[in-house]
């Protein structure tokens, strides 16, 4: 009896053990949404047996940054499969938010997983993946392959740059924008607003007399959605995270009083209470339907609101940022980048699919048909894409002068104290100068400095 | 010629052949167990990230004395503790409701006893996301039954606010994972001999009475194990607040925590020490239930 009561309560602990475990160090599985496997029958006359050549299947990664984008890499993959019949390709689809992509390279590439062949990666990754070695520098195959790289725009070339090489090929790029509802505007005899005042201005005029719930939807949620949108209002208000320095300057009374600006948007009502859950994708649904006059997203919203079954087709105009009162507007600069895995097995390969899928003709059609932002300077001025994307004319600078955000290796940590406190300052857990404060304090440590 | 006997002619008394026996158990165990679980605390001994690899060093307990002063770690052991008092509450109360229900013999019985488990049978992940919409400010069913039952007066971001996060994932979880401790009750109550019952109603005790001094204390067992394996799951819980609202809003539990340090930070140092710490709670919250169960075990 004594040792039933005793090996019983072992096996448990033993279960409870194993549970423990389980906790710790399980990867999370079930974000990882399909496998999407692209293959295209070639035909081939069969008259004698041929050596063929050994097949080599690269393996891709899309998601986040507008829902069209993976269809338009399908067909320009199955373009280059037919050109190339040695090469199969497949696309993994990622989830949308960025933060969890983040999560899911990082646990590959720190297990030294041959695959994904190319990681399409955020611009403010290339300083971490770099440092851990985790992608390849890519100035040789540029060489090899001639290619132009004048035609990039300097910032996203920037943002791939560590150490003065190049560690991934822009593949689109985005500036943060502020979207309105033109038509509204014109009837209340607004001209859009320049200032953080002038919108809650305007929002709040146009909501009360137009019946409209939202006055401004934009990214709240706790991820590094915020984080931009955080910046955003920071800069736009003369103050900034790290110096050129990097040291962390980040309390001052300005950045306060950014944070405050957002804060007030909530609790006047200008921005609705559930803002703080949003990422791109809620804010513009909300847009979309006609229920918010003003909405900070990123480019690729454009030509969603334009499709033809939109309620607010033709309504919508879109400018650069609000800003503070002697300030200038500020865009963050977002935008995604292809990059090779460093246990690649077959990394010049990739870099020849990669080459491909940046070459203005196919930049040209990805702007098309899902909206995303060139990198190539080039196609700004090409007649197709004006048309279909009339902002460009207008805010080429505003791509053009879009800043990064903190460029450091532990930016992914820096980030997270930032959404995270200013998450806390939105939901009224915390004043807005106690969370600048307490940001400022987390980031010295993280930086050192 | 019998498989004992043959043993026994290699010369291996009955307490060698258990310790035979026991060997590929315990190897398996060692390796699956013993192994990981040795490899995270001396993981949690350094500080140790995987992108500064070259940096690693030996920091006996500091990751410990850094948790201790660590506020996240604190409020998401409050959160988790919150999280999992009543979830497995509510999850106790209405899954008994709900075995009592679909023990009684009626007409589309088993229809409806498969019908229950439908909510466990989706992936976590899945049902959180559908929730999630369920939830949501603009056009969340949950907004609008509300509403039109004027129960609330103005639309609710219910996963935005502190106030109401929590319980909007508790009820999420809820709604999950009530069938499991229903089902694991059901199969309590089916081993309960009828004829208890009816010499209790020869006794003259009523519903309540027969419920209170037949069902219950016989349910005890089933009662226990259904709440330790969802209490054990309930610590643990990740899927559900990672979709709802990635632990925003007060409702980072300790699982959430060990995620992002681990895997976002991929500070294996640090995200090691807390793991161990979520062991080391586990560990007590078994010990403890292992000390009921052995009573219960004893009195028997």
């Amino acid at each position: 009896m004594t040792r039933t009561r005793f090996v019983l309560p072992a096996l448990l602990v033993l279960v409870a053990l194993v549970l423990a475990l389980g906790a710790c160090a399980q990867p999370t599985p079930e974000v990882v949404k399909e496998t999407v496997i692209v293959t295209k029958v070639v035909e081939k006359v069969v008259t004698k047996e041929v050596p063929a050549q050994e097949k080599i299947t690269l393996i891709i990664t899309s998601g986040s940054g507008s829902a069209g984008s993976t269809k338009v890499m399908r067909k320009q993959i199955e373009r280059y499969m037919a050109e190339n019949p040695n090469v199969e390709v497949k696309i993994q689809e990622m989830p949308w938010s960025s933060t969890q992509q983040h999560d899911m390279y990082v646990t590959w590439a720190a297990g030294g997983l041959p695959v994904p062949d190319i990681y399409r990666i955020d611009i403010v990754w290339p300083p971490e993946f770099a440092a851990a070695g985790w992608i390849l520098p890519l100035d040789e195959y540029i060489q090899k392959y001639n290619v132009n790289m004048d035609d990039y725009l300097p910032g996203p070339i920037n943002g791939v740059t560590v150490n003065g090489k190049i560690y991934a090929m822009p593949f689109f790029t985005d500036a943060g924008l502020l979207y309105y509802r033109k038509d509204l505007l014109e009837k209340y005899g607004f001209e859009p607003p320049e200032t953080f005042a002038d919108l809650k201005e305007q929002a709040l005029t146009i909501m009360e007399k137009e019946g409209i719930p939202n006055g401004f939807v934009w990214q709240g949620d706790a991820y590094e959605g915020l984080t931009v949108d955080f910046l955003e209002y920071v800069w736009g208000n003369c103050a900034d995270v790290l110096d050129e320095n990097g040291n962390v300057v980040i309390d001052d009374p300005k950045a306060v009083e950014a944070l405050k600006v957002m804060v007030d948007y909530i609790q006047s009502g200008v921005s609705p209470e559930g803002v703080t859950t949003y990422k791109e994708e809620d804010a513009r649904n909300v847009f979309q339907r006609g229920d918010a006059v003003f909405m900070r997203n990123w480019p690729y919203a454009w030509r969603l609101l334009n499709k033809d079954d939109s309620p607010v087709k033709g309504k919508v105009g879109a400018k650069p940022m609000v800003h503070g009162e002697g300030c200038q507007s500020a865009a963050g600069l977002g935008g995604w980048n292809l990059a090779i895995n460093a246990n690649s097995k077959h990394p010049e390969e990739a870099f020849k699919l990669i080459a491909y899928l940046t070459t203005p003709e196919n930049q040209k059609e990805l702007a098309l048909e899902a909206g995303l932002s060139p990198v190539r300077k080039s196609l700004y001025k090409d007649p197709d894409l004006l048309a279909a994307n009339p902002f460009y004319e207008t805010l080429y600078d505003v791509f053009l002068s879009a800043r990064p955000r903190p460029v450091h290796p532990r930016y992914p940590e820096i980030s997270a104290v930032i959404f995270t406190e200013a998450h806390k300052a939105l939901v009224g857990e915390q004043t807005p100068e106690e969370a600048i404060q307490r940001m400022a304090e987390q980031i010295r440590e993280i930086v050192g400095k | 010629m019998h498989a004992l006997q043959r043993i026994r002619e290699y010369g291996l008394s009955q307490r060698q052949l258990a310790v035979v026996l026991l060997v590929p158990a315990l190897f398996t165990i060692l390796a699956i167990a013993i192994y990981p679980l040795t490899q995270t605390f001396w993981l949690s001994l350094q500080d140790y990230n995987l992108k500064f690899v070259a940096q690693r060093r030996f920091v006996g307990l500091g990751n410990y004395l850094k948790l201790l002063g660590d506020e996240h770690f604190r409020e998401a052991l409050k959160h988790t503790l919150f999280f999992t008092v009543v979830s497995v509450g509510m999850e106790f109360v209405i899954g008994l409701a709900v075995a009592l229900t679909i023990h009684r013999p009626f007409w589309g019985r088993g229809l409806v006893r498969a019908a229950v488990l439908v909510p466990w049978a989706i992936p976590t992940v899945i049902s959180a996301r559908m929730w999630e919409w369920m939830w949501n400010d603009q056009f969340g069913v949950i907004n609008d039954v509300l509403l039109r039952l004027h129960l609330i007066s103005e639309s609710q971001a219910w996963l935005g606010k502190p106030a109401t996060a929590m319980w909007a994932i508790i009820v999420t979880d809820v709604w999950k994972t009530t069938p499991f401790m229903a089902l694991l009750l059901l199969a309590g109550l089916q081993v309960i001999p009828e004829d208890l019952y009816e010499s209790a109603m020869i006794d003259g005790a009523g519903a309540w009475q027969r419920f209170w001094h037949v069902t219950l204390p016989l349910l005890r067992p089933a009662i226990l194990v259904a709440i330790i394996f969802r209490t054990l799951d309930a610590f643990r819980v990740f899927d559900v607040v990672y979709v709802l609202t990635g632990g925003a809003s007060n409702t980072e539990t300790l699982v959430v925590l060990n995620q992002r340090v681990l895997f976002s930070f991929l500070e294996f140092g640090y995200g090691s020490a807390i793991s161990t710490a979520i062991f080391i709670i586990i560990f007590f919250f078994s010990a403890m239930y292992m000390r009921i169960l052995g009573l219960e075990l004893e009195v028997k």
